[in-house]
């Protein structure tokens, strides 16, 4: 009722004045003729009696302005004036207010830090115009163990003929290239891109112009737009580079355009197109011609105004299954298209990760108000005198409320402030911590929206946290002060203060076992064998395509040459080439396999990852033989044609049977081989390449020297730091070809590091969240017991003097101190559990229910609550009998 | 004598209250009450009245409509509400209270 009627007076304040105003005239006239009508019966001539009647009032225009005055201004000014209160009461105890404060910027701060990743990651709209038109077209193969494929050539084709919701389709395929000429080699990272594609993304060059139709070259692209970076990098920000000759791939090319500085390709991380590419040229004329079944390019599409991402969806569908009935290519499995939004397409795999790190921060920041909101209660229980002396001279339920929501609003206010500097800083760290798959973080700035986060954010717990000590005094009955007041309420204090410590202790181990179950993920990643060693090897790239050796007779030359140099290097133990490495951003190669030549391909049910590899690669990464043999020096271009399958697909695709010794068709269009059967040498066991948490596809191993592609990347094996190997493999190399580019030269630990990043990340922040928790819920703790302690002093006095002994009371305390955390204890449990569930995808090698993970966190937890108790239960056999006896 | 500028803040509203239990009033009415039951000690001024008045009427615990006084002419007539009642009930509880209060304080 009081609240409400508070509520109620400050909404009236701001409705318009005139009625108000026209009634109050009114009613003054009707007083002040009613005076003067006395007067005038007392005699007074009615001039006078008017006169009289009006100084008798006091001015009606005075007595107007301070109706006026109550209206407008009480609300407001007694805000101020409260405000003015409680920023005087917070100097007056400054460590309390330090403390508050102190709580308050840690909470907020994590909080803003870790909303400004959400919002430039999850909200902010990708930097492209109109940017919610954008989606990603996939094949969705999911028959084959392969959701989310790229398209062909004629399937972009048909796309663009026959679909009216869009505006228009773009696609881009990833490579790489060897640019020549002004100065060192260099292997650039090449988008092959239609003559659309910037258009339908909606950016454009900053220099020179867009592709146009005209520049798809037939065979051999001979035009190149340039990355921001390359420009700057290579040619010193030239502005005249804009129809210069550059060689790349070998070719003649003419620089068309220069993309903007700040320009990246955000596309979904499994479409494989790096986000900074260095260079972009287009498809040749002969995409829309190729195999309908050679599916490489990365399709986006931009919708038509208003059309809605359903509507789109449900019309590709269909062009998918008119296709299906058109072409034969497709066999009875048909074609599927789906389309995704690209911004949630992008944030597809971070998403959850970066929201489980949101609500993580959430927790701690409720903890955090829960202990500000506790220190409040200690408070007000201080000060109960005064609030009774308060309440005596006139303050009702509504001043008091009032005064405790502006306090909260004070304190939240100075702590939101103190917030957004921990956050910004915090940010700067996180930044700095950021792992390579959260490259869209590094964007992240306390903006506007971050500010009204905060801002909100800090006066919502304001208002939450000034609750608990109204709940408090409104609950108090404050008795006349004569009377001992401080039994009764003290009760009421200890047990709101227990009830926040509760929360507190559950929320810390809600948090403190989702860390624990993040850090063991990550551990388990680190020990999870991904079917190769990743320690002591160097890997390195090099392209062939631009080089003097482009002919496959001359790679394998080179190769044969190079391995044989590198594997007489002293510490050297192994040398391998390979297509793909491990979790690497090379465009996946994968493909249909069936067991005899002639069937439809796309039918045969599932696909396989191709790869190619060298002799000696798999001796020099560690993969380990199930059956057969590995390849060797007689797997040779005139050799048989042989291959090399995993134990998912031997034990699959022959059920049980030895796979050694027979034979399957590969994938033409994967391969470049017309229609070829392979004889199975050896099967090796699976090597993780797209994921540590999983086996995503089965295997098919060529022998490289069968199938030579390029790029071709090298894994070499040493007995020593691979890192000090890495200037002598250049000199190899050099000293072979001087204009051969050596590329990503680094330890191959470097790719299994990155492929447990963002578990990495995540589990950093997360443990860092439950350290803080737990901090918070201790001292959450301790002052409840200390509290509890310092209000049963005469008791102790008491006991003591009777003789109790030290440890009796002691363990009198720690009884207490127990009941709290145990109670916590156990909900947080449930909490837990919860949070485990949500949690669960996000785990590896251990249940969301594990239940030694709890045994750890819930008695970790209680013993560090139990210390806390320690320090007040110490302090309760310090009290001297005799003094106790004689202060009371 | 007190004047009506020292009186406490809620003690005038704690009269004013008081005075309508007796029956609607209008604001002249009022004052003249309040007048006459203190034999003239307490004079509330339209400067202090109609602010009062306001702020009641702003937390519903009076009415206000317009009718006719007793001298016949039109008049804005307060009359006490549930709410009103409830309120007067409760300042009065809390006015011994604080009596009391301020008298132990005197004479500490």
């Amino acid at each position: 009722m009081s609240v409400w009627s508070y509520c109620r007076r400050l909404v009236s304040s701001r409705r318009p004045r005139a009625p108000h105003d026209t009634d109050l005239a009114r009613e003054l006239a009707s007083w002040v003729a009613e005076l003067s009508a006395r007067y005038e019966a007392a005699g007074a001539t009615p001039a006078e009696a008017r006169r009289r009647a009006l100084i008798e009032t006091g001015g009606v225009e005075q007595v107007k302005e301070a109706v006026r005055g109550v209206r407008v201004g009480a609300a407001l000014d007694a805000c101020l004036r409260d405000a003015r209160h409680a920023w005087r009461g917070l100097r007056k105890f400054p460590t309390f207010t330090f403390v508050v404060i102190a709580t308050l910027a840690l909470g907020i701060g994590a909080t803003t830090a870790i909303f400004s990743v959400v919002d430039a990651m999850l909200i902010a709209p990708l930097p492209y115009r109109d940017s919610s038109q954008l989606v990603f077209v996939w094949s969705d193969m999911a028959h084959a163990g392969y959701p989310r494929a790229p398209l062909s050539g004629p399937e972009l084709a048909d796309l663009r003929q026959r679909a009216t919701q869009f505006t228009g389709f773009g696609a881009v395929w990833a490579t790489s290239g060897t640019l020549t000429g002004d100065g060192e080699a260099e292997q650039l990272r090449l988008g092959v891109v239609t003559p659309d594609f910037f258009s339908i993304l909606g950016v454009n060059p900053a220099l020179g112009r867009a592709f146009v139709r005209e520049d798809e070259p037939p065979l051999i692209p001979n035009r190149i737009i340039l990355s921001g970076s390359l420009w700057r990098r290579r040619y010193g920000a030239d502005p005249g580079i804009v129809g210069r000759q550059i060689r790349v791939l070998g070719e003649s090319m003419t620089v068309v355009g220069v993309m903007p500085d700040d320009f990246r390709l955000l596309l979904p991380r499994d479409a494989a197109v790096p986000e900074d590419l260095d260079a972009f040229v287009p498809f040749n004329r002969m995409l829309a011609t190729s195999p309908r079944t050679t599916q490489f390019i990365r399709v986006i599409g931009r919708l038509r105004n208003g059309v809605t991402v359903q509507q789109a969806q449900t019309e590709i569908a269909e062009i998918g299954s008119r296709l299906s009935q058109e072409f034969t290519d497709y066999g009875t499995a048909g074609r599927t298209f789906t389309i995704a939004p690209l911004q949630r397409d992008v944030t597809r795999e971070v998403r959850a990760p970066v929201l489980a790190l949101f609500a993580g921060v959430g927790i701690l920041l409720a903890i955090a108000c829960l202990n500000v909101a506790n220190l409040l209660v200690a408070r007000a229980a201080t000060r109960t005198r005064e609030t009774a002396l308060r309440m005596a001279v006139g303050a009702g339920p509504v001043q008091l409320i009032r005064q405790s929501l502006i306090e909260g609003i004070v304190l939240a206010a100075l702590g939101g402030a103190a917030g957004l500097l921990v956050g910004r800083w915090g940010l700067t760290l996180l930044i700095a911590l950021r792992p390579e798959s959260l490259t869209r973080l590094a964007s992240a700035r306390i903006d506007p929206l971050v500010l009204i986060f905060t801002a909100g954010t800090a006066l919502t717990w304001g208002l939450l946290f000034s609750l608990a000590p109204m709940a408090v005094q409104l609950r108090t009955d404050f008795p006349a002060l004569h009377r001992d007041v401080r039994q009764p309420q003290g009760a009421i204090h200890y047990r709101a203060r227990a009830a926040l410590v509760i929360a507190q202790v559950a929320l810390g181990v809600t948090l403190l076992v989702s860390a624990e179950l993040l850090v063991r993920t990550f551990v388990a990643l680190q020990h999870v064998d991904p079917g190769f060693r990743s320690d002591a090897a160097l890997s390195f790239r090099l392209p062939f395509f631009g080089s003097r050796h482009r002919t496959p007779e001359a790679m394998i030359s080179f190769a044969r040459t190079l391995e044989a140099k590198l594997a007489a290097l002293p510490g050297v133990t192994g040398v391998g080439a390979v297509t793909h490495l491990p979790f690497d951003n090379i465009g996946n190669w994968a493909g249909p396999y069936t067991s005899k030549l002639g069937q439809p391909k796309a039918t045969a049910g599932v696909m396989a990852d191709y790869r190619a590899i060298g002799p000696g690669y798999f001796e020099a990464v560690g993969a380990q033989r199930v059956d057969g043999r590995f390849f060797d020096e007689t797997d040779g271009p005139t050799g048989e044609p042989v291959a090399i399958v995993d134990e998912l697909l031997a034990r699959r695709f022959w059920k049980g049977e030895r796979a050694v010794g027979r034979r399957f068709a590969v994938d033409p269009n994967s391969t470049g081989h017309t229609d070829r059967m392979v004889t199975v040498v050896g099967v090796v066991r699976h090597v993780r390449l797209h994921s540590l948490m999983e086996e995503v596809r089965e295997q098919i191993y060529l022998p490289w020297r069968q199938t030579p592609w390029s790029p071709i990347a090298y894994v070499v094996r040493t007995s020593g730091d691979p890192a000090a190997l890495a200037p002598v493999v250049r000199r190899v190399v050099a000293e072979l070809d001087p204009l051969m580019p050596v590329y990503d030269l680094r330890p191959l630990v470097e790719y299994t590091v990155k492929a447990r990043a963002t578990q990495r990340f995540t589990m950093v922040l997360a443990s860092a969240f439950a350290v803080v928790a737990v901090v918070l819920a201790c001292v959450g703790v301790y002052g409840v017991i200390a509290y509890s302690v310092a209000r049963r002093r005469q008791e102790f006095g008491v006991r003591l003097a009777l003789g109790a002994r030290p440890a009796g009371l002691i363990r009198l305390v720690l009884a207490d101190g127990m009941k709290l955390t145990g109670a916590g204890l156990l909900i947080g449990i449930a909490g837990a559990l919860a949070s485990a569930r949500v949690l669960r995808h996000q785990l590896y090698g251990i249940s969301p229910h594990d239940v030694s993970s709890y045994a750890i966190a819930v008695p970790l937890l209680g013993v560090c609550a139990i210390v806390a108790c320690l320090i007040p239960a110490w302090r309760a056999t310090g009290n001297d009998a005799i003094d106790t006896l004689k202060t009371e | 004598m007190a004047q009506p500028q020292t009186l406490l803040q809620g003690t005038l509203e704690l009269l004013i209250l008081r005075t309508l239990d007796l029956g609607p009033l209008h604001g002249l009415g009022i004052a003249d009450r309040i007048a006459q039951v203190t034999q003239g000690a307490l004079h509330i001024k339209a400067g202090s009245l109609f602010p009062a008045l306001y702020r009641l009427e702003a937390e519903g615990w009076i009415a206000g409509s317009w009718g006719e006084s007793h001298t016949g002419r039109r008049a804005k007539l307060y009359t006490l509400t549930k709410a009103g009642r409830k309120q007067l009930a409760e300042q009065k509880k809390s006015w011994a209270r604080a009596a009391l209060a301020v008298e132990q304080v005197l004479q500490m």
